[in-house]
């Protein structure tokens, strides 16, 4: 082995230079490349690693499982060079990871002292062969270093690349790489998002701020205003939908047309009264058309009447109700009643009652209280206790499986992709029915978007005096709920951020006596509390949450208390038939178990076990039909952490209840407990009986199916559970599709063989074929 | 090659609203499709869903490695002769772990040989899993490459101990565990082996009305960086009580042993090194304290009784001295001969005492002569005895 000795010389001495040009390096790794070029060129099988390893011992401290060193092969083969591709690409990520240079430097030098070699050898049209995905990875991984490395190194990973795809010795790498790689180190497909900084608001409008910034807002009902200029009374009863947002939300909404052109009219209109308190008398009478105009749903009793904030948006509303006159006589046939108490009692629905209660704090009840008594006069509120909202980013809208698409399968495979957007559906409630139940929730939240727009809490309108509606705020519960099922909790966060801790004044019907007169409660709907109490635990915050659950929880528990004591909700003494108090009791005892919910929840994030099964314990008194599915999880906490004994006792008392469930669903839960059970003491021939006794008795059990398929894999049984995983995907998308099923696959895939990004492509396509916008394509790996 | 971790359970985010909400029901029913959700209970966030590991993760002294190996064939031939072979080099050894070193005579295209291997992980520090293929190709061409995997093996535990040695030659030891790692940890079982001279005596659970309950509570596990501390009672064997003189010095004492168990029951098991502790050294005679009242009448006479033990390895010759302090009066005679005392052997000796100060006070003042070697040894604070007046202790 003459040759190779030589070889391994010239190696040396090549990367002494290249050493030497990288001066600022450590000078460790000049040593260290000398240990390796003699592995690689010269040691025999079984001598090996025990000189290397001392050396690296000191030197990498990664826990990360991560190739070391690629051998040769005793024939000097292709392979050798392809290992070295390879080790070139793992090199990469951990740099990208935690720059940690000596090491990498050592490597990526020894590759390219080879490279200098190989070159010789190999043929040009390698090099053509460049895979295009690899590349496109490797590249992302790349720039990061650009800035340091020579450009040299730019041709090393392109060849790197090349090799990559005609490499035997793939898989290894391909798993090796995912098990080293942290997401943090993945360039991740984050939509884009446009923010608009907050500055910009105070620019747009600026003469409504003073420059102290504290201006106290003068706060005087509409009706005050406006109740000398019409005294036409007509039946109270009748309610007129809201101008703004009625053409919207109208159940028989029949135009289709293209909703921008109205949004941009409208919005541009309010604006403008907003601007001008003075010019209400002159109206365009294009609004009022506009306001009326397709009003089908005039009768519509769960419309309620928005006419303005009674703010210093005064102007502006008496603008809007000054818009129309006929349904402005009606409203004043509202005001007028609404001292009385018959009329208010009238209008308090038995419905309304029960779902809004809320219990304000102290300073919110006792602005309340000053709206209520001090109708005819002026009054004013300090700015910080408004809420006012506004959208804090542009659409979000995007097909992150489009743009996927694009990237692996081309144009023209990507045009197939047809899912529904903001402009194909209907511009109202049920277009975005539509989009969310079709899973396209990215593009449904555009609608609430656009929606909210309409009512003048579009973009940069944040910090703007607004109203607030039923309608309004539902709409940001929704556009905020999708938010967090899109897990894109910043963007929650910011745009809740106004809301305050949703106890501000202007959130309760109190606060516009004229628009829902004789309506109490909180506007906020109680699932949007539990939105805003749950979302700072996902943003790393888990006792903000644990902190507005229990004030949640007070005030459910005082509002039962108070149905329980033979007083209203709001703890006045309005009389309530036994029927309806109990439904009430019922409503909120299941209330204050869904907070409770959300709690041990938290409790479990936090991973403060014994406190969360404490809270589980405890939901079992609301949700006694759930006690089953409650005991098994908490059997499954005590699994995770390890504690199998106790576990299998939670998994115990769940045969036991079994009868709450139909024969079937408690069968399941038997078996299905057992094979955790089995899975814990590392039986996974026994978890894999078990989880396959599930399918014979409910062959679509999803959950069963995937399960079994990974105890497979555990088994040693690789291609069996791809079999079966896939089997299942491809009978029943619907359902297979999913998360965590399609992520098991592919880490399948990549363990099997090289060519699993092909296979990673096919599912794509799959994916494409069945759902929405709101896929989450990070479980498919192609990044 | 891929680690092979317990699997995870999948988590939702539960995402809810009420019927009267604008989306109605439709939160609700997306939940109730999904299949990661656990039906009938769809916010409760722990699913039934395994998902697989998705990075290799860290690995603990005292845990199983294990790992999957495929050989999958991408080529377009058939290979023949497949030799694959896995072993974990670590700083001081090279373990074979493959199951079986049997060739596998061909591997098709599109297939592949698969194999799960364990290994319990004795040692820190870097572990580099070797894996080596060899196979011929159709040509008849011999082909060969190893694939290096490197991981660190972790330490899990501190511990830490503490030994206290009770004048009855009990000894407690105090033992804090630490849970250094990441993930929480549920003990399973912590005990002490001691070694053959000691018998040992549990200290870690209450028993409450005949049911014995753990001193930790409800708390089963440790979380990362909790810390528990188990308390032992270690007694000398009676045959090795009587020789004084064997628990001497340095003296092993047992070791702990360990036993973990982590996500879904992957499981950890380490002993510590023998514990070992310094005993307390007596000198040549040792003077200990049988019996003493603990509270006394003021000016009033009690009686204590001391053993006297010859830890030397010669006999002795003993006189006893008793030096009376500003508040201890002893009561007998001084300078009294106690005759000869053989190694190991000890005599028991009955002594009257009064004090005439109140309060704690410290019983000193004796001295033991060996009139062999004119040597005196001298006690001072055996013990301490409440003095009270008289009137007090009657009422």
């Amino acid at each position: 082995s003459n040759s190779k000795d030589t070889r391994s010389t010239s190696d040396e001495d090549e990367r002494g230079d290249t050493t030497q040009q990288k001066a600022q390096e450590e000078i460790l790794f000049h040593e260290e490349t000398i240990d390796l070029g003699g592995d690689d060129f010269e040691s025999e099988e079984n001598e090996t690693v025990s000189e290397d390893l001392n050396n690296f011992v000191d030197k990498l401290n990664e826990q990360m499982m991560e190739s070391v060193i690629i051998s040769d092969s005793p024939n000097n083969s292709e392979d050798d060079t392809g290992e070295f591709g390879c080790l070139q690409e793992i090199v990469e990520q951990m740099e990208a990871k935690d720059n940690q240079n000596a090491q990498v430097q050592v490597d990526k030098e020894e590759f390219l002292s080879n490279e200098s070699e190989t070159e010789h050898e190999e043929t040009p049209k390698d090099i053509s062969e460049i895979g295009t995905d690899d590349q496109a990875s490797l590249k992302e991984e790349l720039i990061q270093e650009a800035v340091k490395e020579e450009p040299k190194l730019g041709s090393s990973v392109a060849v790197t690349t090349k090799l990559n795809n005609t490499d035997e010795s793939k898989p290894e790498d391909q798993i090796s790489s995912t098990s080293t790689s942290k997401p943090s180190s993945e360039v991740e497909p984050i939509p884009v998002c446009t923010i608009f900084s907050q500055a910009n608001n105070a620019n747009s409008q600026p003469h409504l701020f003073l420059p102290d910034g504290f201006e106290p807002q003068m706060v005087k009902s509409p009706s005050f205003s406006s109740i000398i200029e019409n005294t036409v009374k007509s039946n109270p009863q009748v309610v007129q939908p809201s101008p703004s947002l009625s053409k919207f939300f109208g159940d028989t909404v029949t135009t289709n047309a293209l909703a921008s052109d109205f949004f941009d009219s409208f919005t541009t209109s309010n604006f403008i009264s907003v601007n001008n308190p003075n010019a209400s008398s002159s109206v365009p009478e294009q609004m009022s058309a506009l306001a009326n105009g397709g009003d089908g749903a005039s009768s519509n009793p769960t419309f309620t009447v928005q006419n303005g904030r009674p703010d210093e948006g005064a102007a502006s509303s008496s603008v809007e109700v000054n818009q129309s006159p006929k349904p402005f006589s009606q409203i004043q046939a509202v005001f007028a009643g609404s001292d009385d108490p018959f009329a208010t009692a009238l209008n308090m629905s038995e419905l309304d009652r029960r779902n809004d209660a809320w219990l304000p704090s102290e300073e919110t009840r006792s602005v309340l209280i000053a709206v209520a008594t001090q109708q005819y006069s002026t009054m004013f509120i300090d700015k910080e206790n408004l809420t006012m909202p506004g959208l804090k980013f542009d659409n979000i809208q995007g097909d992150a499986v489009k743009d996927l698409m694009i990237r692996f399968l081309g144009e023209q495979a990507a045009v197939k992709r047809q899912v529904l957007n903001a402009n194909s559906v209907e511009q109202s409630f049920v277009g975005l029915k539509q989009l969310i139940s079709s899973k396209n929730w990215r593009a449904a939240v555009d609608l609430c978007g656009r929606l909210l727009s309409a009512h003048g809490q579009g973009y940069k309108k944040s910090g703007l005096p607004t109203s607030h509606t039923t309608d309004s705020l539902q709409l940001w519960f929704v556009r905020l709920a999708l938010l967090v099922k899109l897990n894109l909790f910043h963007n929650a966060e910011m745009e809740f951020e106004p809301f305050g801790n949703l106890d501000q004044p202007d959130l309760y019907y109190e606060y516009y006596p004229h628009v829902y007169p004789g309506r109490k409660g909180s506007m906020v709907p109680f699932s949007m509390r539990i939105l805003h109490a749950e979302l700072p635990q996902y943003l790393g915050n888990p006792q903000e949450s644990l902190d507005r659950l229990h004030s949640m929880k007070i005030i459910c528990a005082k509002i039962l208390e108070n149905l329980e004591h033979g007083i209203a909700e709001d703890g006045s003494m309005t009389n309530i038939t036994p029927e309806n108090r109990q439904a009430s009791i019922q409503l909120w005892r299941s209330r204050l178990g869904r907070v409770m919910y959300s709690m041990a929840n938290c409790l479990l994030m936090m991973k403060d076990y014994v406190l969360a099964v404490e809270t589980y314990l405890t939901i079992i008194k609301y949700y006694p039909q759930q006690e089953p599915q409650l005991l098994s999880g908490i059997g499954r906490i005590f699994l995770q952490i390890g504690d199998i004994k106790t576990a299998e006792k939670y998994f115990q008392d769940v045969e036991k209840v079994t009868h709450k469930l139909d024969g079937l669903q408690s069968q399941i839960m038997v078996l299905m407990n057992r094979a955790f059970l089995h899975l814990g003491q590392n039986n996974f021939a026994e978890a894999h009986r078990f989880f396959t006794e599930i399918l014979r008795i409910d062959s679509s059990n999803t959950v069963a199916n995937n399960n079994a398929a990974v105890c497979l894999l555990y088994l040693g049984k690789l291609k069996d559970s791809l079999r079966q995983l896939e089997g299942m995907v491809q009978q029943d998308p619907k359902h297979y599709l999913h998360e965590s099923v399609l992520f098991n696959l592919t880490t399948m895939y990549e363990l099997e063989s090289s060519r699993s990004m092909q296979k990673k492509q096919a599912l794509l396509e799959a994916v494409a074929i069945k759902e929405g916008d709101s896929f989450n394509t990070q479980c498919l790996k192609l990044g | 090659v891929m680690r092979l971790t317990k699997p995870t359970l999948f988590t939702n985010i539960p995402v809810t609203c009420e019927e009267r909400d604008l989306p109605g029901n439709l939160f609700n029913q997306l939940m109730k499709d999904d299949p990661s959700t656990v039906k009938g209970a769809e916010t409760l966030m722990l699913g039934e869903m395994l998902t697989l590991p998705q990075n290799f993760g860290n690995i603990f002294l005292g845990e199983t490695f294990s790992s999957y190996i495929s050989v999958h064939n991408d080529s377009t031939q058939v290979v023949k002769d497949i030799l694959v072979k896995a072993d974990l080099q670590t700083s001081s050894q090279r373990l074979n772990l493959s199951a079986s070193s049997a060739a596998v005579a061909e591997l098709k295209p599109d297939c592949c040989i698969d194999d799960v291997i364990h290994h319990e992980v004795k040692e820190i520090g870097t572990h580099i899993l070797v894996c080596a293929v060899s196979y011929t190709t159709q040509t008849g061409e011999k082909m060969y490459f190893r694939k290096f995997f490197k991981f660190q093996v972790l330490k899990p535990l501190d511990v830490k101990t503490k030994f206290y040695n009770a004048e009855t030659d009990e000894v407690f030891l105090e033992a804090q565990i630490q849970n250094i790692t990441t993930s929480p940890m549920f003990m399973e079982k912590v005990s002490l082996e001691p070694s053959i001279l000691y018998s040992v005596a549990e200290l870690n659970m209450i028993d409450t009305t005949g049911k014995s309950e753990s001193t930790f509570g409800s708390r089963t596990y440790l979380q990362p960086m909790d810390t528990r501390q188990y308390l032992y009672c270690l007694k000398p064997k009676q045959e090795f009580a009587e020789k004084a003189g064997v628990i001497k010095g340095v003296t092993v004492i047992g070791k702990l042993d360990i036993v973990w168990k982590t996500n879904l029951g992957e499981r950890g098991r380490l002993q510590t090194s023998q514990l070992q502790r310094m005993a307390p050294g007596y000198g040549d005679v040792r003077l200990s304290l049988e019996t003493i009242p603990d509270t006394v009448n003021l000016e009033e006479p009690f009686d204590i009784t001391c053993k006297i033990t010859n830890c030397s390895e010669r006999t002795m010759d003993l006189v006893l001295e008793m030096c009376n302090s500003n508040s201890i009066h002893w009561c007998g005679v001084s300078g009294r001969q106690l005759g000869k005392l053989h190694p190991s052997s000890s005599l028991h000796l009955a002594l009257t005492l009064l004090s005439s100060v109140q309060g704690l006070q410290s019983v000193s003042g004796l001295r033991l002569t060996d009139t062999f070697l004119k040597r005196t040894y001298e006690y001072d604070d055996i013990a301490q005895v409440c003095v009270v007046s008289s009137e007090v202790k009657q009422s």
